[in-house]
């Protein structure tokens, strides 16, 4: 055990700075590839001329500065943000199989989105195109208000409690988007629904970048700085109620943190699977199961895994875009198959 | 039809739809009569803005993260042809298809047509492309210059020489 915990110390930097420059080669590769191609060179001279009106370089420039950074930046930080968030969440409830989207945060977006693409014309003249991701932000707030109200019902909030509730209230916000489809929309408004339940970031401009980076960082450091009690969760309820901690008030907290950090990606990037499910379960297999390894890990893994990802979506069919939900299950999941049976490593949340 | 048809959609099918209808029924002389006034109209159209400079059109139908436009195989490819413009994605191998802004951004076209339908407005669809920043150095975009045609007249059908006039009279309002 200690000599395991001697080798996660000196292990964590070197992964750590293997994953920063993982996210650079991808941050350029996003730079430059996509539909249009720009010669290597130019992009990089694009990139050092700094952004200008109109990027320096007319068209090219605007390409490069307001279509293809903001989206690799926002691809980097949903991606961190939801590993994050799985992070938190596989450990808060003592579950595997948890993710962002477990406790009805992606549902309730869908459902939010839906809802005012269909019936809010009037909302959406009012609001312009804020509108639907604000639908979004708060659907996927009432949601998770509703799974944390029904979990906490009778004084203390348990796992069972809370996984099951968010379940049942995920199949009925995903019934109730089927619904309005079904009965309600045009064939226009389907396209653009598709958007929030598969997830996209063809649409992230600068202007959108402040919201979602700034819960991430805000979101990230905070739970950081709570590493502790949370690792003394894996230690069991009784376990970590033994230790001083007040299992059922820390729970509370941190599921209400994370659930905003999650409102406010989901509003920008729609529901992305898979990242903040396997994700953290990758960055386990590797450093360990303490969060103060951890969380950085899993941050940057999920930042490379979805800057990449993206980079698929956006080049395999070009010039249609893939939505990038289907890139990451497609190819992130043979990917943690392979990891999963290679991995000896069993402890934390696995086992 | 439209949607159904592998090959090119053009007049051809626009004849052989209205002479089906007219046959099936029973009235194939009025199907001659309207064909042959579509046709006279449109050909009126064509020949007024035969000289002049052909502005390149990126067809707009709808999109946020991506833009739903239409390809080079649709009527809207012949309407925006014949009314005296050139669509920027008529490379595009399908009726309608989904492209990426940056494609956009580097077709540089002069004008936008946006096509009115469904629940999103044509000031909404505006708003989107105006508030872009990405966008801002299209030319179209920059000089604020939008064209509109109702959805119904741009696909298949008998509104098409109505289309093909109102167009080519927004894209060349002198031309006489």
């Amino acid at each position: 055990m200690r000599l395991r915990a001697a080798g996660a110390l000196t292990r964590t930097p070197v992964v750590l700075a293997l994953l920063a420059v993982a996210l650079a080669a991808s941050a350029l590769a996003g730079l430059a590839l996509g539909p249009v191609r720009i010669p290597p060179g130019q992009v990089l001279d694009i990139v050092l001329a700094g952004p200008g009106p109109g990027g320096g370089a007319g068209a090219f420039g605007a390409i490069v500065w307001d279509v293809r950074m903001p989206r690799v930046l926002l691809g980097a930080v949903v991606g961190a943000g939801l590993a994050v968030a799985g992070t938190v969440l596989q450990a808060l409830v003592r579950n595997p199989l948890a993710d962002p989207f477990l406790l009805g945060a992606s549902s309730g977006a869908s459902a939010g989105a839906v809802l005012v693409i269909v019936f809010g014309a009037g909302f959406l003249g009012f609001a312009g195109g804020a509108a639907v991701p604000l639908a979004a932000f708060a659907g996927s707030m009432g949601a998770l208000v509703a799974v944390y109200a029904m979990a906490r019902r009778g004084g203390a909030m348990t796992t069972g409690r809370l996984i099951l509730a968010g379940v049942a209230v995920q199949y009925v916000l995903s019934a109730l988007t089927s619904l309005i489809l079904v009965l309600a929309a045009h064939p226009d408004q389907i396209r653009s629904v598709l958007f929030w339940t598969l997830g996209g970031l063809g649409g992230a401009r600068w202007g959108e970048l402040a919201l979602p980076a700034g819960a991430l960082l805000l979101g990230t450091a905070l739970l950081v700085a709570l590493a502790r009690p949370l690792d003394l969760l894996l230690a069991g309820e009784e376990g970590a109620r033994t230790l001083g901690l007040d299992t059922s008030r820390f729970r509370a907290a941190v599921f209400v943190l994370t659930s905003l950090v999650i409102g406010v990606l989901v509003a920008y990037s729609g529901a992305i699977g898979f990242v903040g499910l396997m994700v953290p379960h990758a960055a386990r297999m590797v450093v360990g199961a303490g969060h103060r390894a951890l969380l950085p890990v899993a941050a940057l893994g999920g930042a490379v895994f979805l800057t990449l990802a993206d980079l698929i979506a956006r080049t395999a069919a070009a010039p249609e875009e893939i939505p990038v939900g289907v890139v990451t299950a497609l190819v992130g999941g043979p990917f943690f198959l392979w990891m999963l049976r290679r991995s000896t490593r069993t402890e934390g949340i696995v086992g | 039809m439209e949607y159904c048809t592998e090959g090119k959609v053009g007049l051809d099918q626009l004849r052989t739809e209205i002479t089906e209808v007219a046959r099936t029924f029973g009235v194939p002389e009025r199907g001659e009569r309207l064909l042959a006034d579509e046709r006279r109209r449109i050909e009126a159209v064509s020949a007024r803005v035969k000289d002049r400079a052909k502005p390149a059109v990126f067809v707009y139908d709808s999109g946020e993260a991506s833009a739903f436009t239409s390809g080079g195989k649709g009527i809207g490819n012949e309407i925006v042809a014949l009314a005296g413009g050139t669509n920027v994605f008529a490379d595009l191998d399908d009726t309608f298809g989904d492209v990426s802004w940056e494609k956009v951004i580097e077709r540089k076209p002069e004008v936008v047509l946006i096509y009115d339908y469904g629940g999103t407005t044509v000031e909404a669809k505006k708003q989107r492309l105006l508030n872009d920043p990405a966008l801002a150095q299209v030319p179209a975009i920059k000089n604020r210059r939008f064209v509109v045609l109702p959805l119904s007249s741009a696909v298949l059908g008998v509104r098409i020489a109505d289309a093909v006039e109102s167009l080519g009279g927004q894209l060349h309002p002198d031309a006489a």
